[in-house]
């Protein structure tokens, strides 16, 4: 019998944390501690909480691959009165069709990731301001002025109610880039 | 009764000072803005305006998350009903008859009755919620450690049991939370768990940093994903609201019982927040309502009972996490989450340490609808303007909240690893339909659940009898059980009813 790709897609993201969940429970069966008598270890808990989660995911991964029938899976009690009252007014609701852009995303990522390794270095005007504007041009957007003024005065307004305000020590950055930093502290009082 | 109005009369005068109301006024349009912007639900926006409260003192801090919580179940009725794009999923059962009610020229008194019925409900789960805190707490003061594991225990399994799309789903996500919040250097023994030589793990994974990271950095991921595409609006003329009349309203004052009545009783159970109250009591008015079958042709009753379930589901939530500190809600787990950041753990013995606070949140919550309410009546058409501004535009800032947000917490800039992680974690799970109430609620509660478990086992020698043979926690464990198992049976009687 060959298993149909909607069951093995069913099943993978359960197989995933299946196996995320064996390394977990030896990690937990590895937990080093001075053990005394009569009394439960610190790794009692977690070792408990994995199990629970390898069992729901064996069974789920069994039951994607190999339940006879698909009726559907168990939802919560009233999740399910919601999706049956969504589903007779269907009609009126707005129907928008769900795009899917992994490129965006994957860029939109990776922009996020760059942001946190570099906010160290430009500090955190330069490096808000050049991530506000690729964000925008990630996301679409292509009105150039309004993406220049967006990032830059957004950038400078957060750095105000942050420093200013609410009192967080942003990242100053390293020089030359803390030079933009400092000025800016300077021109917006901020000591 | 004399002591919770004495106490009640001085949260009232912690709102009405100018610093305090102004924040209550600042939070009420904020949430009426999330509330009405697409992209950004309720959730979202109170986290993140929590970053915002790290140098407030506590009262200010939870008026203003508390403010925001009430008027977001509440704004996005206007664009259901103007222009038929809900502002997140509260607001869908609104433009089943709200919609349609303004395509017949009834924009204006659909969105008076929204208005009343928010008031409504609001105001009668805010009474019900000074009336019974007290009382509950007093009972709560009672329990020992196995009963208040029982207590967590039925509030994760109703999480997992009733609101999730799947129980698997909502399982895995809960048990992830859980093992997030063992993450760190063991109290007791100080054994390393799950820390695998990474010396910020060491501290644990501080709840914030799932939260922003799961609810606000995910959810725009998801959005980019998708292209930011929103629904188109459509025009619509002159935007006004015309209240109903005193005799219409009392010729539904059966919907608007009904209703207010779904909202608390939802918005006590864990997991079961706005968005199921709402979709509830729509469907009780459908089943019930003296004008059931023309619901969906663009009735009052149709916006009554769903708008009244999503307002008084506000006060049904705030009464587990001001009597036990179990929140009810995502909203709710984050105001618990202020609460904790200002060195306050919500609970029975707060009403006794610390009862001006949680009176002044509850006063809050009463000025609160009614400023909700008069910006509701004059001030719709430019609140309803922001959704001119681009979405992107919108997501950046949403990102650099939850950036600023997580390092704020602790001034650490490898907290933002761990926001940025949790972040592609929570759109993961969205993506693949996992909810992420139950992984924050796992997170929060689980170090509660872990020391009351081991506490327990301490006390009693490791019997784990204890917990069923004590009459409170015995109960509650029974319950917890059953809610776990309903929802098994409920599917195997559906599926036995779908082969017959």
């Amino acid at each position: 019998m060959t298993m149909s790709r909607s069951r093995v897609l069913k099943a993978l993201p359960y197989a995933v944390v299946l196996l995320v969940a064996a390394f977990l429970y030896f990690t937990a069966s590895n937990i080093e501690f001075q053990q005394r008598a009569g009394t439960l270890g610190p790794d009692f808990w977690p070792k408990a909480i994995v199990a629970l989660l390898l069992v729901t995911c064996a069974f789920e991964v069994g039951r994607a691959l190999f339940a006879k029938d698909t009726i559907g899976e168990v939802s919560g009690v009233l999740e399910e009165i919601v999706e049956e009252s969504a589903e007779q007014h269907a009609v009126v609701a707005a129907e928008v069709a769900v795009e899917h852009h992994p490129v965006l995303l994957a860029l939109g990522i990776a922009a996020t990731l760059a942001y946190v390794a570099l906010v160290t270095r430009l500090g955190f005007f330069l490096s808000t301001a050049l991530y506000l504007a690729g964000f925008l041009a990630i996301g679409g957007y292509r009105r150039w002025g309004v993406i220049a003024a967006v990032s830059g005065l957004g950038a400078l307004l957060l750095m105000f109610i942050f420093m200013k305000v609410v009192y967080v020590s942003l990242p100053i950055g390293e020089a030359p880039f803390s030079a933009v930093t400092l000025l800016l502290m300077q021109l917006m009082g901020i000591r | 009764m004399e002591t919770i109005l004495a106490n009640l009369a001085v949260g009232f005068s912690h709102v009405f000072q100018p610093l305090n109301f102004a924040v209550l006024v600042i939070g009420v349009v904020l949430g009426l803005l999330v509330a009405v912007l697409p992209g950004l639900t309720l959730v979202m926006g109170v986290v993140l305006a929590l970053p915002f409260t790290y140098n407030m003192s506590v009262i200010p801090a939870i008026i203003l998350l508390t403010a925001m919580y009430i008027s977001g179940t509440y704004a996005g009725a206007w664009t259901s009903i103007l222009f038929r794009v809900p502002g997140e999923p509260i607001d869908v059962p609104l433009l089943w008859d709200g919609y349609p009610m303004a395509r017949k020229g009834q924009a204006a008194q659909a969105l008076g009755w929204t208005l009343i019925a928010a008031f409504f409900g609001g105001m009668v789960a805010a009474i019900t919620m000074v009336l019974l805190s007290q009382p509950i707490a007093k009972i709560a003061l009672t329990f020992s450690t196995p009963e208040y594991f029982a207590v967590i225990l039925f509030g994760l399994a109703s999480v997992v049991s009733l609101g999730g799309s799947s129980l698997a789903a909502a399982l895995v996500s809960l048990f992830a939370g859980l093992l997030i919040a063992s993450v760190g250097v063991d109290d007791t023994y100080g054994a390393h768990r799950f820390t695998f030589g990474v010396p910020i793990l060491t501290d644990g994974i501080d709840y914030l940093i799932v939260m922003v990271g799961a609810y606000g950095l995910g959810e725009v991921f998801m959005r980019l994903e998708q292209g930011f595409k929103s629904p188109q609006l459509e025009a619509v003329g002159k935007i006004r609201t015309r209240l109903p009349t005193l005799r219409e309203m009392l010729a539904l004052k059966t919907t608007f019982a009904r209703g207010s009545l779904t909202g608390i009783l939802i918005g006590t159970v864990p997991g079961a927040g706005a968005t199921v109250a709402s979709f509830l009591s729509y469907g009780i008015e459908g089943q019930y309502g003296k004008r059931k079958r023309l619901m969906g042709t663009g009735i009052p009753e149709g916006i009554v009972a769903p708008q009244c379930a999503a307002t008084a589901s506000v006060g049904g939530a705030i009464i587990p996490l001001v009597t036990m500190g179990i929140p009810g809600s995502g909203a709710t787990a984050i105001i618990l989450g202020a609460f904790l950041l200002h060195g306050l753990q919500p609970g029975p013995q707060v009403f006794q340490t610390s009862s001006h606070i949680i009176y002044a949140m509850f006063a809050s919550v009463f000025v609160g609808i009614v400023v909700m309410c008069a910006i509701g009546y004059f001030a719709t058409k430019p609140m309803v303007k922001v959704l001119d501004l681009p979405e992107v535009i919108i997501s950046a800032y949403v990102v650099m909240c939850c950036l600023l947000g997580a390092f704020a917490a602790r001034n650490n800039l490898t907290d933002l690893w761990l926001m940025v992680i949790f972040g592609i974690i929570g759109y993961l799970l969205e993506r693949f339909r996992f909810p992420i109430t139950p992984m924050v609620l796992g997170v929060i509660l689980g170090p509660l659940a872990e020391t009351n478990f081991m506490t327990t086992m301490i006390s009693y020698g490791n019997d784990w009898t204890i917990f069923f043979t004590r009459p409170v926690s015995g109960i509650l464990m029974v319950v917890a059980l059953l809610t776990l198992v309903y929802p098994l049976i409920r599917h195997s009687l559906h599926k036995r009813a779908s082969v017959a």
